[in-house]
């Protein structure tokens, strides 16, 4: 199996060129932007994915030349980049800026539901009007549109680069970029600036999903998800918002990948490129191509996280709103509306998890939703393959989730800012690849069924009151934990981090040891709330927590405040809420959820109730 | 500060309210019934409209909206309008239960359709189960779906009886002995691959390299030159429609030309859409072919394309027969939940387009002995498949 001879190697090198290449036409569009506004910009993916549809009615419906075809796209995306930037960012320009991150993913939601909508969800076939001739390499072969991609990304890359080096504008943008507020002061119109970028990014963003549509001879509203990850990983291995660096990084991911496959099987790709990019950051912590002069990112003081007054609830309010929460199954008898609430309490111990390392201590948690599935993993097989009671399993899990947890992310402890977010987005994505290749342990794809049902002297609690009180109890003692825990000088302390962590250093604060002590309780937490899910659901596998989950758990904290106790609970409420209040707008829900989404940010960036 | 704490409590109490009043609301969408006089009898379906697999419950929906009209011009249910209750789970667990909590508490509801994936259909099962509401899982061919108890059934083919048909395909049909596997990494392509192992080792052949891929994947170059460098002689895909067809194109252009046999998953006018080209000459078999000469096949292919503009395929057919399947079942044993449980133990002659005629194993709650036709892409359609013609000489030398 294992190849020895050269000739495969070649192959599996080349392959892994050809699609690092195609990983590279996203990755310069994030970069760019990433360079000048300091954003992830989640909507990219979408934007890729308009380009596409856009270019499916050039070609298919209205039968434009090929040329014509990708100056609509440029164009058509460019406008929309600037939109977006108009509409989403612009009026979140003085917000956190988290707030920004949070409209992006608002703004792919609304822009995937959107096609959705026109266009049906059935995927759809993008003939490339290219000559078929191939070139063969090795035991492989590449075309011609391999080299149009290779051609537009090398080639967008030196326009760039030219660009940025030798006009005004060009100018205007690396100096926003170093400084805004210092090239605002010189003159500099940073909105103009910034639309620029928008606008470059997004049309070749839109080129790009033109491309790949052709590559694939496929596309589909949901094209972009998927895409916009392995672009922002790939710009990250390069370095972020360094143009040349997302190159190279896109060909050594699509290396990496190819490798991989290699080496270990088809299954194990995605799981060899997470575990480089891990080692990458840690090794080489601002990418691998950054200058070793540059300086070091700056501290999130005051900038990421809200500058807001939090609204401090009245304890008589909390005590009454915690009684009538407790007696709503006297009063209401409907099990929809437990099951909806129940569901939101299980969520909310999620955000509780993840408000208190992404809040309080400032380390953005993009892959919250690997606790979830180490907790329910844990407690499902210690009660079925250990005959541990489910009523030890479930708070042992919690252990154990805690433990595996904090493990995991450490290596992530001294990176800072959106290396933390994508470092933990890759721990997410590795707990999930583990539990799908780890069969032994976990019957990997086949999932774990079977999982019996909390149960008190044999008899099971499945009911909608108990589906409902059961979380609500266990949210309630974690909260109060959490609120003693935030208020006392464990509190200050991981603030401090936040605010500044060399401060806090110079201070005497072992950082190490207090964001270790975050991560164990929010994963205790998590793995708890993970294990009652497994309960309640009886089956579970890899996708029951799937990467979108951790996006809504981060959407759940931003919205009700980060580092806000009862805003994660109301920000869980709310966003388990929203889907189902408008159910009865059937596919028109989630677009309709997306909206609601961008104005609670546009119109309360630090959270409904506001940052502690 | 004070008008925020009001905006905010109001937007929770708002949240409940409407929640409270969704509980009693009226079902999201609901078709003209025959004979709008008479209460209607109501099935419920949870399956995915928005989100990933949003392109699964299109095709469902289509199904659902012929089996509706026919059902309902033929006098619907003993004399009452049949309804669909389609509900939008996007698949995802949480709505799952939250929607089976809700179509168990309301009384209209006699049974319920789907979801799509294990991961949210299962979840679900136990509230079905404990309630005492069939939830019929139509596509869930994961092999503990019905185990959760005597409310759970499905028809969805078993890959017991399906994966062999395929290994016969291969090895006995086209000589194939040494052949390679690419299988989707879920429960359903994890489980199919075993079997397809087991069997086509017992008629002679060998697996000599299996490749599991996630869902997502588009690019399989690299895995191909891991099956490449098995040297096989046939190629076997456990695969949906859209990610065959991309294997079946990446395979053509890495050289790879042995003959390509497919599970019954890719039968679909999509297939050949996004394939393109690639996939002339790819084997299949499926239990549904609109070429299938029975009159049943025949009305339900010629129905669908004059409603829909387009070729039925596996999922909208499923959702047809399955919709068929109850309205048959209900007309014998009467619109009440355990009626419908008994009388799917008991059901012998129900017609299907899947099936031909369908009957439960009461056991294990599944339909055994489904047909299977061995199709070929021809001229970039699904055609019968002629023993003796150029693959089986190619794959005889």
């Amino acid at each position: 199996m294992f190849p020895t001879s050269f000739g495969p190697w070649l192959d599996y090198t080349i392959n892994g060129l050809v699609i690092g290449n195609i990983y590279a036409l996203l990755a310069v569009g994030l970069a760019l932007i990433f360079g000048v506004s300091h954003l992830i910009n989640f909507a990219h993916g979408s934007v890729y994915m308009v380009g596409a549809y856009i270019g499916w009615l050039g070609i298919t419906k209205l039968n434009l030349p090929l040329p014509v075809t990708f100056a609509a796209v440029a164009v058509g995306c460019g406008l929309l980049g600037a939109v977006i930037e108009r509409v989403g960012l612009r009026p979140l320009r003085n917000a956190p800026r988290i707030a920004p991150l949070l409209a992006t993913i608002g703004l792919s939601v609304v822009l995937d539901q959107s096609a959705q909508l026109l266009f049906s969800p059935d995927p759809r076939a993008l003939p490339t009007q290219l000559p078929s001739w191939r070139i063969a390499i090795g035991g492989g072969s590449i075309g011609a549109l391999d080299l149009l991609i290779a051609g537009v990304g090398i080639g967008s890359a030196a326009l760039l680069y030219g660009f940025l080096r030798f006009t005004r504008l060009g100018w205007a943008v690396r100096a926003t970029a170093l400084d805004r507020d210092a090239a605002q002061q010189c003159g500099v119109d940073v909105d103009k600036v910034n639309r620029t970028v928008f606008a470059i990014a997004s049309a070749l963003g839109g080129v790009s999903g033109l491309l790949v549509g052709m590559y694939y001879n496929t596309i589909d509203p949901n094209m972009g998800f998927q895409a916009g990850l392995k672009g922002i990983v790939a710009q990250l291995i390069g370095g972020v918002g360094n143009v040349p660096g997302a190159i190279a990084g896109s060909l050594l991911l699509g290396l990496i990948e190819s490798y991989g496959i290699a080496l270990f099987g088809t299954s194990y790709r995605n799981l060899f490129a997470f575990v480089a990019l891990i080692l990458i950051l840690v090794l080489r912590p601002n990418g691998l191509f950054a200058k070793a002069r540059r300086l070091p990112p700056e501290p999130l003081t005051g900038t990421f996280i809200a500058p807001s007054r939090p609204l401090v609830l009245p304890g008589w309010l909390i005590g009454l709103l915690i009684v009538a929460a407790l007696a709503l199954p006297f009063a209401v008898q409907q099990p929809y509306l437990l099951q909806t609430l129940g569901n939101a309490w299980l969520y909310a111990l999620l955000a509780l998890s993840l408000t208190l390392v992404a809040g309080t201590v400032g380390q953005v948690s993009l892959g919250h939703a690997g606790l979830l599935a180490i907790g329910a993993y844990a407690s499902a097989l210690l009660a079925l393959d250990a005959g541990i009671p489910v009523l030890l399993a479930v708070p042992l899990a919690g252990v154990i989730a805690a433990a595996l947890g904090t493990a995991l992310v450490f290596p992530a402890f001294r990176l800072r800012g959106h290396y933390v977010s994508i470092a933990t987005l890759a721990v997410g994505e590795i707990v999930t690849l583990v539990i799908l290749n780890w069969e032994s342990l976990t019957r990997g794809p086949i999932g774990v069924t079977g999982v019996p049902p909390l149960s008190v002297a044999g008899t099971p609690l499945v009911s909608g009151q108990w589906v409902y009180w059961i979380p609500l109890v266990v949210l309630l003692v974690f909260a109060g934990v959490q609120t003693r825990l935030l208020s006392s000088h464990l509190g200050r302390t991981l603030r401090a981090i936040r605010e500044d962590d060399v401060a806090a250093r110079s201070y005497g604060v072992d950082l190490n040891r207090y964001k270790g002590l975050a991560f164990a309780v929010a994963g205790f937490v998590a793995g708890v709330g993970g294990a009652l899910m497994a309960h309640f659901y009886s089956y579970i596998n890899h996708e029951t927590f799937p990467a979108p989950v951790s996006m809504l758990a981060l959407t759940m904290v931003i919205l009700g405040g980060l580092g806000n106790v009862a805003g994660a609970v109301l920000g869980a409420v709310v966003l388990v809420g929203l889907p189902e209040l408008f159910r009865a707008a059937a596919e028109y829900r989630m677009l309709i959820y997306g909206v609601v989404l961008l104005l609670l940010i546009r119109f309360r960036p630090q959270g409904l109730l506001g940052t502690v | 500060m004070l008008d925020v704490i009001a905006r905010s409590a109001a937007l929770v109490a708002g949240t409940l309210a409407v929640l409270t009043a969704l509980g009693v609301a009226q079902p999201a969408r609901s078709q003209t019934a025959a004979d709008p006089t008479k209460e209607p009898v109501v099935i419920g379906v949870s399956g995915p409209l928005t989100g990933a697999y949003a392109q699964y419950g299109a095709q469902w929906q289509r199904g659902f909206d012929l089996a509706l009209e026919q059902v309902n011009a033929s006098g619907g249910v003993q004399g009452r309008p049949l309804r669909v209750q389609f509900e939008d789970s996007q698949s995802d667990p949480k709505q799952t239960v939250a929607i089976a909590r809700k179509f168990v508490a309301d009384s209209r509801i006699v049974a319920e359709l789907g979801d799509f994936t294990s991961a949210a259909s299962m979840a679900a099962s136990p509230i079905y189960q404990n309630a005492g509401l069939v939830q019929f899982g139509f596509t869930n061919s994961h092999p503990d779906f019905t185990k959760t108890g005597d409310f759970i059934w499905s028809n969805a083919l078993n890959q017991a009886e399906e994966m062999p048909v395929l290994a016969d395909y291969a090895v006995s049909a086209l000589g194939g002995k040494r052949i390679a596997l690419l299988f989707i990494n879920n429960d359903w392509g994890r489980t199919s691959k075993d079997l397809f192992t087991k069997a086509a080792k017992e008629r002679g052949a060998e697996v000599v390299g299996a490749e599991g891929y996630l869902a997502d994947e588009k690019d399989f170059r690299s895995a191909l030159v891991r099956v490449r460098d098995t040297k096989p002689d046939g190629i076997a895909l456990i695969s949906y429609y859209a990610d065959g067809a991309q294997i079946t194109r990446q395979l053509r252009e890495a050289g790879l030309s042995q003959p390509v046999v497919a599970a019954g998953s890719v039968y679909s006018p999509k297939f050949l859409e996004l394939g393109g080209a690639a996939v002339e000459g790819v084997h299949t078999t499926t239990p549904f072919f609109p070429g299938d000469p029975r009159p049943e096949v025949q009305t339900f292919v010629s129905a669908y394309t004059a409603k829909h503009g387009i070729d039925p395929d596996a999922y909208s057919s499923r959702a047809y027969d399955a919709l068929l399947l109850l309205a048959t079942v209900i007309r014998q044993s009467g619109p009440d939940r355990k009626a419908i449980r008994d009388g799917l133990a008991t059901v012998k002659d129900a017609p299907s387009v899947v099936y031909g005629t369908v009957r439960f194993d009461p056991q294990t709650r599944r339909v055994d002995k489904p047909f299977s036709t061995r199709l070929v892409v021809k001229n970039g359609a699904f055609a019968l498949w002629q023993p003796g013609s150029t693959d089986a000489a190619k794959a005889a030398n």
